[in-house]
């Protein structure tokens, strides 16, 4: 059992393809995230990161594919269903309901994010020791709309996190920070995967993600163009060529 | 324990406060009667009950979970018409008004099972469309009499008292319940759904079924509230109850309170019940102009209604930081 568990991953991609009209956005992509990996995806804009996050995190419903977690088929289950289910997603622009106070917005991920409810008195301790971790606690009974952005992507986090899952799916969460709150952020990571939650980690920063995850996928116009070790991805050419381009070659039209 | 949990609850406070206001008024109320005799003052208080009932049930949809609804005056229609036939076919006056709750409440899901898959302006649109629609069809049904309305014929002596005490006792029912869920899980599920829907979703709340189960309630109360009035008047017509103007009047109130909040509704409720007899009155012909005027005003000086007025006001006099 223990073995056959470990054995299944968390999270299995299969042939995901997303059309909008005749435009493919995700293409046949498949890939697995192992319990305890921080995975990265990257790739430039446009390259579909956000729309198979998406599908993924049950927002989108995909035109062919399947999305399976430890073995159970989870295509197209609803996002309310996914994360009671252990399946946390974040947003890449950050959503906090601004006219809550910052424990309350927690507190509804308690209450909300499992599979029994708890009472009110659990679910407001869970959320404190929650914020407290995550170095909110002395903002809990402000308005979250008075939060700085960085504390805000923050609780989107502490959010996520309070519904306990056991996968939790990270949409570019460096983005608009400095240097000093990335190198924050990131750590972050390491420590809710050291809690054992595994991590994706979708993200157009090649430092940021390659600082962190164990492996990458990279992704370009809607196909997988490389998957590896962070140090592989760096070195691999078409990786290289997708980010900084390449000299034109004869023959071939610029766009 | 306790010293975990004083902190965090500064609610605390206020939650005695608001119990200690709805006690205070349904005693004082209650006993008024009993000081003054005045039937037209009690037929006044009696209607502005009635007008709290239905603007608290609103804002139990409209405000807390955000759902602005222009088709409260089905639930109040089909709540009226269901006391009239049940208590003309012998029903006791009391199993005729929760009859009425179980029908306005089983209208509302047949309304809100297609709508509350739009989202926004649409939902909106089409409460205007549901509730014309029931209009029109209550207005050529042969067996309610259709447009010339429909007599409840009770075999006792009018007593004004019992119609005011069975108003009184629902609208306190309506705003413990709206207090109630203000303090609850559920509560608190509608907050985060009225401020940002998919966001409610990922963190596990059921939007579909959060918005069914408020409106179903919002519902029922306002159905009760039809009842109750139906029975006062004895006579009741579709241009009445199922009337545009009653959905208008409906989702007024609680934005002249104060939407989204506890005792916004209230207040709106009992401001609409005073100045209503007095616009239709002094301005018969264009009183409808005159809501819509106030409603556009509302909305665009103060959103918070009379309650966000105050708290500005409040907070302009004791510095930035109350509240």
């Amino acid at each position: 059992m223990e073995n056959t568990r470990a054995n299944t991953p968390i999270l299995e991609v299969e042939n995901l393809t997303k059309n909008f009209g005749g435009i493919a956005a995700v293409k046949d992509i498949s890939f697995e995230v192992r319990e305890g990996q921080i995975f990265g995806c990257i790739g430039p804009n446009g390259a579909g990161k956000t729309t198979l996050f998406s599908l993924i995190a049950g927002a989108l419903k995909p035109s062919s594919g399947r999305v399976r977690s430890r073995g159970q088929d989870i295509t197209g289950v609803k996002p309310f269903r996914l994360v009671r289910a252990g399946i946390a997603r974040t947003h890449q622009i950050v959503r906090p309901f601004r006219e809550m106070t910052v424990l309350e917005n927690v507190k509804l991920a308690s209450y909300f994010g499992g599979e029994t409810p708890p009472g009110a008195e659990a679910a407001e301790r869970h959320a404190m020791e929650n914020l407290a971790w995550f170095g909110l606690d002395r903002f809990a009974q402000r308005p979250a709309s008075i939060l700085s952005v960085g504390l805000q992507k923050r609780l989107e986090i502490a959010r996520a996190m309070a519904t306990n899952p056991s996968l939790l799916l990270c949409d570019e969460i460096c983005g608009g920070l400095t240097h000093v709150e990335t190198a924050a952020m990131l750590d972050l990571l390491r420590r809710i995967r050291e809690k054992g939650t595994t991590v994706m980690y979708v993200e157009h920063d090649v430092k940021a993600i390659a600082a962190v995850c164990d492996r990458i996928m990279v992704l370009n116009y809607g196909k997988k163009l490389s998957e590896g070790t962070p140090d592989h991805i760096q070195s691999d050419a078409a990786v290289i060529e997708a980010y900084l381009g390449h000299p034109p070659v004869k023959g071939e039209k610029s766009e | 324990m306790s010293e975990t949990s004083a902190p965090l609850s500064i609610p605390w406070l206020v939650k005695r406060q608001n119990d200690a206001l709805l006690w205070t008024l349904l005693a004082g109320l209650a006993i008024l009667p009993l000081l003054v005799s005045s039937p037209n003052l009690i037929r006044l208080l009696f209607m502005t009950f009635l007008w709290v009932t239905t603007s608290v049930a609103w804002n139990l949809i409209g405000g807390f979970a955000g759902q602005v609804s222009f088709g409260f005056a089905v639930f109040y229609g089909i709540g009226a018409y269901t006391t009239a036939l049940a208590m003309n076919a012998g029903v006791n006056p009391w199993s005729a008004f929760l009859g009425s709750a179980i029908t306005a409440a089983v209208a509302s899901l047949i309304v809100g099972l297609p709508t509350f898959r739009l989202r926004g302006p649409y939902f909106a649109i089409a409460t205007i469309g549901i509730s014309e629609a029931v209009r029109v069809v209550m207005t050529n049904l042969s067996f309610t009499g259709g447009a010339s309305g429909y007599r409840i014929v009770e075999h006792c002596a009018f007593r004004q008292l019992e119609h005011y005490y069975a108003a009184l006792v629902l609208a306190f029912i309506a705003a413990a319940i709206s207090i109630f869920i203000s303090r609850t899980r559920f509560g608190l599920g509608l907050n985060a759904i009225r401020q940002d829907e998919d966001a409610a979703a990922d963190l596990g709340v059921n939007p579909f079924a959060y918005k069914l189960g408020s409106h179903a309630l919002a519902a029922a109360l306002t159905g009760m509230a039809g009842g109750v009035f139906a029975r006062y008047a004895a006579f009741i017509h579709p241009q009445g109850v199922f009337g545009f103007h009653t959905s208008v009047h409906i989702l007024l109130m609680p934005v002249i309170g104060g939407i989204a909040t506890v005792w916004g509704p209230v207040l709106g409720g009992v401001v609409f019940g005073i100045v209503e007899e007095e616009i239709i009155a002094s301005f018969p012909e264009i009183h409808l102009l005159i809501y819509g005027a106030l409603l556009i005003l509302i909305i665009l000086a103060e959103p918070g209604g009379i309650l966000g007025a105050f708290r500005k006001l409040y907070r302009r006099l004791h510095g930035k930081h109350a509240g």
